[in-house]
């Protein structure tokens, strides 16, 4: 009697039991966290269905950036996500310059060389690539690259690849080929001046390529 | 010295290529062979037989594997790469037991070493225990070698004895249980075992074998001997033959006879701590390093006159705390000079206390006057400063965006100084005041009964940090449904005319406080815990203010008063001696507590205990740590606890825990002594969302009485440990993250 009475209370109660509280960082339990998680991961994949407001061609959202973005400005389309946001420089340390999006994803180039990504769960912590002179000065040449991956069991983990740089079959265009453990990858970089406004360059095995094209230096 | 190899183990090493790829690449160092798919038993395997398969390293996983004969749960974990443990717990048909249920419910935990790897034309080598805490019904070791003949085709050959020979041990029914019998290992007749592995293709394997285990047990009186039948009948066949198909990320089904005629389905999930799903996180890329402008064009910042300004350092210090708010970092208190500046920070996001003082870092060069070339960050868990860790921004500057080994090489990390000159608390911080209001899940496991028992409820939740380190925390819950009711403990046969299983009602126990304790003249201190579940009224499980501090540079102390737990109430006391560098930590805890009444409000019972120990803790290189603890228990029974666990950098946490206390195993009772498995793994690992919550759980025999303690929270290793230097450098990998 008591059980049945209390089974509907419950039933009743639990759906306004979503955890509320000042502070969700601290205060959550474990199934707060995954009911979260969950609730967040069916609302990512209903959203492509619903209406979304007028999708922009690629250029009218370029446009739109270089009006509202005083700074450097940059299109990155990452192949296997399937994304191509445009991204505004956030920081700059020496020649190294941060991009981000508006929700706080990151490239980090030196130069236009793609030195490390943030926020997308498999990110490259830091590539350290001898090539980078070479590339730069159009020459051709071979040299060790070193990329950094924080992997699961919480350690920053090198690989190592062997390069080598040449012109590319487009005039302009110098093309790296590394190879190590196995897998194999070609960065090419359109090089002008020494910058390098246009590039496709291996993030890693799971995010494979990024296209970076220079919206505004 | 230990420093420089913390340092070169993160930057080094060129193994886990494989690991980063996904390829399984060949190489010719010896590896051990990797399980294909897992027996019924829980470990990798053939169908009912053992290999000498181990599985990746730290692997934990889970097996449910159901036929007519049992239905085995079990629980997985490589410790170390040559070891392999199981814990199970099965339901085995065809025995009857006092409980009068046509089965009985019975735990069981394995061991496998590798002896040797395969390698050329040498196979990979095995001994294992089964069921070796005590005689079981699956009691039995084995010595294997198992060898890829093909690429596809593995097989497997051993000499089984005990069960595995079908000779099972007999079980004295007169025995606690629990304690090793090493003189009954790898006695008797031993008889061979073989397998074959078919992998047919990247998801499925066939398997075939030949096995001598005949489903029976044995048990003895003393006197007489009687052997008992699983399931219907004895197995038709010594030939077993099963099919196992792999999907998603990590796992398995398999369906598998038995004999041939018997039956039996299984299904398996492994996860491993190297693969998680956003090993990097998904939490929002931090701020950039800002470096500081050339001295002609701030002559006035560069000069550090700014420091003479009264407002200069709540301006900065409101600036930094906003920003640190931001990335879920408190700013508690600063100090701050012309040319060096102490962050006091209290991480509420990150599971490495690295990542947080990378941000710290990273926001320091953006909120900081340029003459300022000192940066130190004090970690200060529970308002206690820990560690404090100092850059020079110039290198920070300089190796943003290197390898974290980079970083580490030239931050140094030291005891925070206590009370440091000049620290000035951050505006309106405290009092600091939380709350939840939430679900909650309560799980009973090993009830014979019903082996999962459950309660949902409401929960709400309130901590109240009056200043740095004084917390009063609360919780108030109401239970809505579930079925851990309200139970008294079991009544001892010999005073139930010799039956077993009969439990005394709430108000039986409640109504005679003799029964407080057991036969034996030990009081129940934990054996009565089902009388505190199943209230319908709200309860009070926590309700205590709790003091910490930092006498000295590497002295902590603890107070905790109030209502400790949902059983007891009281003052709970520890002191700690732990430098910073130190993978030795020393402990002292005095508890003296009440025993709480039923409803788990405010009244007490009769019964009072003091439980006072003395504890070492020892973080091995590696991820392996030790912990002792000696001292008086809760039931006053004198002895030490032994934990080891391993740790990885992840914040993965799997442990084992033994407690011997001076209780005899008759006083002690089924078990002889208490025994457990801890495991607990942060969230964020499966989710990517940074948060430092954790799942965590402890799968302990039953609840008995001897080698209990009281469950204090805020233990001061727990809250120290994150920020001191053993797992600061091992989370140093998130450091620029």
């Amino acid at each position: 009697m008591t059980t049945t009475r209390n089974r509907i209370l419950a039933a009743a109660l639990l759906p306004l039991l979503a955890a509320c509280g000042s502070d969700t960082e601290t205060g959550g339990s474990p199934w707060d966290v995954l009911a979260r998680t969950a609730v967040e991961a069916a609302a990512a994949k209903t959203a492509p269905g619903a209406p979304a407001a007028q999708p922009k061609s690629p250029e009218e959202a370029a446009a739109e950036a270089l009006r509202v973005n005083p700074g450097p400005l940059i299109r990155a389309s990452f192949e296997l996500l399937n994304q191509n946001p445009i991204m505004a420089m956030a920081g700059q340390n020496g020649d190294m310059r941060t991009y981000m999006t508006p929700a706080e994803d990151a490239l980090i180039l030196r130069n236009g060389l793609l030195v490390g990504t943030r926020g997308l769960g498999q990110d490259l912590s830091v590539a350290v690539a001898q090539t980078e002179p070479l590339i730069r000065a159009g020459r051709a040449g071979s040299g060790q690259r070193t990329m950094y991956y924080y992997t699961g069991d919480g350690l920053e983990r090198p690989l190592q690849f062997a390069c080598t740089v040449g012109a590319g079959p487009k005039p302009g265009v110098m093309v790296e080929d590394c190879e190590g453990h196995g897998a194999s990858f070609q960065n090419s970089y359109l090089v002008q001046g020494g910058q390098v406004p246009v590039s496709r360059q291996w993030i890693g095995p799971a995010l494979g390529y990024v296209t970076i094209q220079t919206l505004r230096p | 010295m230990r420093r420089s190899l913390i340092i070169r183990r993160l930057m080094a090493t060129t193994l886990p290529a494989a690991m980063v790829l996904g390829s399984v690449s060949s190489t010719a160092v010896a590896e051990p062979l990797i399980a294909r798919n897992m027996s019924s038993f829980g470990m990798p395997g053939g169908i009912d037989t053992p290999t000498a398969e181990m599985l990746p390293d730290g692997t934990l996983g889970g097996t449910v594997s159901y036929s007519d004969y049992a239905l085995r749960n079990n629980v997985t974990f490589q410790a170390m790469p040559r070891l392999t443990t199981a814990l199970r717990y099965s339901r085995i048909d065809g025995i009857n037991d006092h409980n009068d249920l046509g089965h009985i419910w019975d735990r069981s935990l394995d061991l496998r070493l590798l002896l040797l790897e395969q390698q050329g034309w040498r196979p990979a080598v095995a001994v294992g225990l089964m069921d070796f805490l005590g005689t079981g019904v699956h009691s039995g070791e084995y010595l294997v070698a198992t060898k890829d003949i093909t690429p596809q085709l593995r097989a497997s050959v051993g000499l089984g004895w005990g069960a595995l020979a079908g000779q099972p041990r007999s079980i004295d029914i007169r025995d606690e249980g629990g304690t090793p019998k090493v003189e009954d290992w790898f006695s008797g007749t031993p008889k061979p075992f073989a397998s074959l592995n078919w992998q047919v293709n990247d998801r499925l394997s066939l398997v075939a074998e030949y096995s001598y285990n005949n489903y029976r047990a044995s048990y003895t009186n003393g006197d007489t001997v009687w052997e008992i039948q699983q399931g219907e009948d004895e197995p038709g066949s010594n030939l077993n033959l099963g099919a196992y198909y792999s999907f998603g990320r990590s796992y398995q089904v398999g369906l598998y006879t038995i004999g041939g005629e018997t039956i039996g389905a299984q299904f398996s999930f492994a996860l491993n701590p190297r693969t998680a799903p956003y090993p990097s996180g998904l939490e929002k890329a931090p701020a950039p390093v800002r470096p500081r402008p050339s001295r002609t064009s701030d002559p006035e910042g560069w000069s550090g006159q700014w420091a003479a300004d009264p407002t200069a350092q709540p301006a900065i210090q409101a600036a930094l705390g906003d920003a640190l708010m931001e990335e879920g970092i408190v700013l508690e208190g600063m100090v701050l000079t012309a040319n060096r500046a102490e962050a006091r920070i209290e991480n509420q996001r990150y599971i490495q206390q690295a990542e947080a003082i990378g941000r710290t870092a990273r926001l320091m060069t953006r909120a900081l006057p340029p003459s300022v070339d000192t940066l130190v960050i004090t970690s200060t868990p529970d308002g206690v400063p820990t560690s404090s860790v100092t850059l020079r921004r110039s290198d920070v500057e300089r190796l943003e965006n290197s390898p974290a080994g980079e970083i580490a090489a030239v931050a140094q990390i030291s005891d925070a100084a206590p009370r440091p000159q000049g620290l000035v608390y951050s505006d309106e911080l405290y009092p600091d005041f939380s709350w939840r209001l939430g679900p909650y899940l309560d799980l009973g496991l090993f009830d014979p009964d019903d082996p999962l028992r459950y309660e949902v409820g409401a929960e709400l939740s309130g901590i109240w940090e009056l200043v740095p380190g004084l917390v009063l925390t609360g919780r108030v819950r109401q239970g809505f449904f579930g079925n851990i009711d309200q139970r008294g403990p079991g009544i001892p046969p010999e005073l139930n005319g010799g039956e077993r299983g009969d439990h005394y009602t709430p108000e039986e126990y409640e109504s005679d406080p003799s029964l407080e304790t057991t036969p034996e003249g030990v009081p129940r201190v934990r054996s009565d815990t089902r009388m505190y579940t199943g209230n319908s009224s709200p309860t009070i499980p926590e309700l205590t203010l709790a003091w910490y501090a930092k006498p000295t540079e590497n002295v902590y102390t603890r107070v905790t008063a109030g209502l400790l737990e949902r059983a007891y109430g009281g003052i709970s006391a520890e002191v700690m001696w732990w430098p910073t560098s130190s993978p030795l930590a020393l402990g002292v805890e005095v508890n003296r507590v009440r025993k709480r009444d039923f409803d788990s409000l405010f009244s007490f019972r009769d019964y009072e205990a003091t439980t006072a120990f003395v504890s070492a803790y020892y973080q091995f290189a590696q991820g392996y740590s030790a912990e002792l603890d000696i001292g008086q228990y809760l039931a006053g029974d004198k002895g030490a606890t032994v934990t080891l666990a391993r740790e990885f950098a992840n914040g993965w946490r799997v442990g084992a825990y033994v407690t011997k206390t001076d209780l005899s195993a008759e006083e002690f009772g089924e078990g002889s002594y208490d025994k457990g498995i801890m495991l607990s793994l942060p969230l964020s690992w499966a989710t990517g969302k940074p948060s430092r919550n954790r799942a965590t759980t402890t799968i302990r025999s039953l609840s008995r009485d001897g080698g209990a303690r009281v469950d204090v929270s805020g233990r001061l290793y727990d809250t120290l440990r994150d920020s001191h230097e053993v797992e600061l450098y091992q989370g140093w990998g998130r450091f620029w993250r």
